[in-house]
């Protein structure tokens, strides 16, 4: 994805510009644990994120079936404070890029 | 009638626990401040009970950024990272002081809120009933832990040794998902 126009000289390849890639949208994912109760998990997405409950429990039900939800998105710094509060909270959660 | 938590005036939560729940309660919340608890501190450790568990002689290295050894420890301060062991170690450098002190902290209002010795009814406050939501888990997860817990259809004890001391925590590992389902339906929204 470039918008930049023909008549700038560019410098570089896009595909390599670690800039480019560092605007690029992170992700939170939590993962399934057997310990972590689903009520709770469900109460942690819509007390932190304040996500509506049906929302809350579809991400809930998806980290028990699927393994993994991801929560939120946004920046890195973003995803970084999302995943250390579900840290906080005790549930497994780990950031990457999409 | 009968309750452990239930929904009382003001946002406040109503609590009701025998002596031998609040000592049983007061014993684990104590457990849980001295696996957190600072490096400093580990050696003063000495209880057996503790040992047993698993849950003493365990600490932090301020300047070590490689995830516990503890897989307990682990498990509360796990990897952000799951491919990338630099950026892992990075994160982990500048968010595990604040989470250990958070729980920490929430170990100690929760023991603090508790009448230890004798039990009965007392009130949480919204804060006080946010620390036990969090001390409650973070025991859980300590003890799932302590058990090899890792899938979902796994018995909580049944892969530890007949002899196994730990198996003595399984009836509290119960216990403690039971006083959180309930706590959660206690809290205000």
């Amino acid at each position: 994805m470039s918008t930049a126009p023909i008549e700038l000289e560019q410098p570089e390849a896009a595909e390599a510009d670690p800039l480019e890639s560092a605007d690029r949208p992170w992700t939170t994912i939590v993962w399934n644990d057997p310990v972590n109760l689903m009520s709770y998990v469900s109460y942690v997405f819509q007390t932190y994120f304040g996500y509506p409950r049906t929302k809350a429990e579809k991400l809930m039900m998806d980290v028990h079936q699927r393994g993994k939800a991801s929560v939120s998105n946004g920046t890195r710094e973003e995803m970084e404070r999302d995943v250390a509060a579900m840290h906080g909270y005790g549930l497994w959660a780990t950031l990457q890029h999409d | 009638m009968s309750f452990t938590f239930r929904a009382g005036p003001h946002r406040t939560v109503q609590a009701n626990l025998e002596a031998v729940e609040a000592q049983l309660l007061a014993y684990l919340f104590g457990q849980l401040l001295d696996l957190l608890g600072p490096a400093e501190e580990r050696a003063a450790s000495a209880d057996p009970l503790a040992i047993e568990l698993g849950l003493a002689d365990l600490g932090f290295e301020p300047e070590e950024v490689a995830p516990p050894d503890d897989p307990a420890l682990a498990r509360l301060f796990p990897d952000a990272y799951r491919d990338d062991e630099k950026a892992a170690a990075e994160f982990r450098r500048f968010t595990e002081g604040e989470l250990r002190s958070g729980k920490r902290g929430r170990a100690q209002c929760a023991l603090e809120s508790l009448p230890q010795d004798k039990g009965g009814r007392f009130d949480l406050d919204e804060e006080q009933a946010q620390c036990w939501l969090g001390a409650l888990n973070d025991l859980r997860l300590v003890l799932g832990s302590r058990f090899g817990l890792q899938d979902d259809g796994q018995e909580p004890g049944a892969d530890l040794e007949a002899d196994d001391p730990l198996r003595a925590y399984v009836p509290a590992y119960h216990y403690l998902g039971y006083l959180q389902e309930t706590l959660l339906e206690a809290l205000p929204r």
